[in-house]
């Protein structure tokens, strides 16, 4: 099969889906209308609250939510062939991501642009704030392990991208500085930034850098050596202001992701080269795991991706400006995220074979194993994107660095930020926790103190996945990117069953939320058993006394949201459920017709069954 | 020449949407954070330096409403209150 009628058939799926799945999403289930006052307006702060041109928004939104994870998921998945990686990719994209994205803003809109932590609490129950802060705990620990492995075994094959990547940080802090102070346009800075960042690959192609050395005279390994490196790195950066390195880093990333992006595109279409893998594999070896459940949480950004609810009802549904909007944005950014995972499917698949390193070779000897699979797929991408940049002239060792420069700069930004949002959340757990005490008491105290102290906050917060990056031993991401995906699709679940109860509660038909969000639980709960059973049934005592212990408590989390959604929309359907924000939407439902309010006190029992087509909007009760 | 422009017009307001405003939140947290030390007496809380940081507080005041909106209050009375 040829790889450009597989990206431009795939871009036809999704716009197919644009077109009519999203319109049936934004009239029959969520219900906007262009009336209606949003925070943006209601709120105008200048600052957080903005209403803001949906274009700009839309790129606002997927600069947020693009990373790493979209490539790296589908590199590991396409061991299965590239077939069910690329059908869970599409329809996961178009009725699963697009709903969460898109109902994530449309929820957060219609609450004051709260975000779904606080929504959390308020749609489904208290009890759900907690279960969201503990999902969102482990997610980001998982995140800093996966990610470090990641970079640190792209930094130890490509000595040559350590360069560039260690410029790229004073370069950032540069380019932010000047745009500043200088007040000036920013497009001529950042394009300057990105030819001086390009500039320094061929300077390190003649001087590569490598810990070699170092190792060998302390006896640790590279790759430890690495992540040592890289979580010092994180610690510093967390305790420096966002401003300073975290959002010029962050900044320059976006300029190199649009430039890898093109670079695939145009590589594709100019080169017409042919899959290399099967579309569904055969001579998978026997031991391999099962592709149901694993598929369904090895690829979760890229299909379907919580943390895009945490950016959805965090910044940018306070920036739209006209309800409707919310369609563009929400869903148009589902679907670039889809394309960065077909990106990455390509590579892996495509483009990997074109390598000069790989030709001669058959493609099922680089996914000869799932450990091969999960051993380097960063690796496999990097190749990939030489393969297809080498299809417009660009020379291959160049090309490879290009393509792990990109990774490193995402996941080295995502390091940073995941370590700030694990400082707050143990921040806000701990006073939580000191809430529980008599204050005053040595508890309470001990407990706000823990809270207050930063310096062991991020200590904390860097020491825990630094331990669990250990833990492996072979730095094979596998087993950790498998329970990285089940904490992602916990989290897509969590607000899949705040925009189901939402939607319930106005009386409209929930069921193409809740047939995602049940899959989701479904696919993530059968992950986690078949993962508890391979980590007690081994001899490696690390597996059986800390993974095992590890999967066991995301498996109760998991276990505890199927309950809490359950009751939720339980209580949603009867109609019995208290209003969820009452104030939330006061001047939108006096603005509504009166009769529609009217109509639901004459027919109290009409829930979803009763009333679940109406067009009409509905008062939240 | 007309397209560089918009699109350099795009590119600024993307950029104004997700990094300018971050840094504009960041000075006002710093500007919220100075305001609260400066009338932490209206708040009921001593201030030892009152009388040092006395001048500043008609620099305060101008956006005085916004801020204790801001803070959750929607009235802010006492001796020089604002509503």
């Amino acid at each position: 099969m040829p790889a450009a009628a597989v990206l431009l058939g795939t871009l036809a799926l999704f716009a197919l889906g644009y077109r009519f799945y999203s319109v049936y999403l934004a009239k029959r289930v969520y219900a906007l209308e262009p009336s209606f006052v949003t925070p943006a307006h209601a709120y105008n702060d200048g600052v957080d609250f903005v209403p803001t041109n949906k274009h700009i928004v839309l790129a606002h939104h997927f600069i947020s939510v693009a990373g790493a994870a979209p490539i790296v998921g589908p590199a590991i998945a396409v061991f299965w062939g590239w077939g069910p990686a690329l059908l869970w990719v599409v329809l996961g994209t178009v009725f699963a991501a697009g709903a969460h994205d898109f109902g994530s803003i449309a929820v957060s809109v219609r609450h004051k642009g709260r975000s779904i932590g606080t929504l959390a609490g308020d749609v489904i129950s208290r009890r759900a704030r907690v279960l969201f802060l503990l999902i969102i705990f482990f997610l980001v620990t998982m995140v800093n392990a996966v990610f470090a492995i990641v970079v640190a075994g792209l930094l130890e094959q490509h000595p040559e991208a350590v360069l560039p990547t260690a410029v790229s940080l004073p370069l950032a802090v540069a380019v932010g500085q000047l745009v500043y102070r200088r007040r000036s346009a920013a497009l001529l800075p950042s394009l300057v930034a990105l030819v001086a960042l390009y500039a320094c690959i061929p300077l390190g192609q003649a001087l590569p850098l490598t810990l070699d050395p170092v190792a060998q005279a302390t006896g640790i390994s590279t790759t430890v050596m690495w992540i040592l490196i890289l979580f010092l790195y994180a610690y510093i950066a967390s305790r420096l202001p966002v401003w300073m390195l975290l959002q010029p880093r962050d900044y320059i990333n976006q300029h190199q992701m649009v430039v890898a992006l093109v670079v695939i595109a145009v590589g594709v279409l100019v080169g017409m080269n042919t899959i290399a893998a099967p579309l569904l594999r055969e001579d998978v070896p026997a031991d391999s795991p099962s592709i149901f459940p694993l598929l369904f949480v090895t690829i979760a950004c890229g299909a379907v991706s919580g943390f895009h609810s945490l950016v959805a009802s965090g910044t940018t549904s306070k920036q739209i400006e006209k309800e409707t909007d919310s369609r563009y944005v929400g869903y148009m950014a589902a679907l670039g995220e889809g394309s960065l995972a077909l990106a990455s499917i390509l590579a892996c698949t495509a483009g990997v074979m074109l390598f000069s390193g790989n030709q001669g070779l058959e493609w099922s000897g680089l996914y000869a194993t799932w450990a091969d699979a999960g051993a380097d797929p960063q690796g496999m991408f990097v190749d990939g994107v030489a393969g297809f940049a080498g299809n417009i002239g660009v020379p291959e060792g160049t090309a490879q660095v290009f393509g792990a420069l990109i990774i490193v700069s995402f996941a080295v930004t995502t390091l940073d930020t995941a370590v700030r949002l694990k400082r707050y959340i143990l921040q806000e757990m701990s006073l939580l926790a000191a809430d529980r005490f008599e204050a005053g008491s040595t508890a309470n105290r001990a407990f706000r103190g823990f809270s207050r102290n930063l310096n062991i906050t991020t200590l904390v917060a860097v020491a825990l996945p630094f331990g669990l990056a250990m833990v492996p031993g072979d730095f094979a991401l596998g087993t950790l990117w498998v329970l990285f995906g089940t904490t992602n699709q916990l989290t897509a679940g969590l607000a899949l069953a705040v925009i189901a109860v939402w939607v319930a509660k106005r009386r409209r038909n929930p069921v193409m939320i809740v047939i995602p969000l049940v899959f989701l639980l479904f696919m993530t709960v059968w992950a986690l058993i078949d993962q508890l059973i391979g980590f007690i049934d081994t001899e490696s005592a690390l597996d059986t006394f800390l993974l095992a212990p590890l999967d066991t408590i995301i498996l109760l989390l998991a276990l505890w949201m199927i309950v809490e959604s359950f009751i939720a929309l339980r209580s949603a359907f009867k109609g019995t459920a208290d209003p969820i924000d009452p104030s939330a939407e006061t001047d939108q439902i006096a603005v509504e017709s009166s009769t529609v309010v009217g109509s639901r006190k004459e027919t109290p029992e009409a829930g979803a069954g009763g009333s679940a087509g109406q067009d009409g909007p509905a008062e939240e009760k | 020449m007309r397209a560089w422009r918009r699109f350099e017009d795009f590119h600024q307001q993307v950029f104004e949407a997700r990094w300018g405003r971050a840094r504009t939140r960041e000075a006002r947290t710093q500007q919220d954070t100075l305001r609260a030390l400066l009338l932490t007496e209206t708040l009921g809380v001593d201030n030892p330096v009152a009388y040092e940081t006395l001048d500043l507080i008609p620099y305060m005041v101008a956006d005085l409403h916004e801020w204790h909106q801001r803070m959750g209050r929607d009235d802010f009375g006492g001796p020089g209150g604002c509503c």
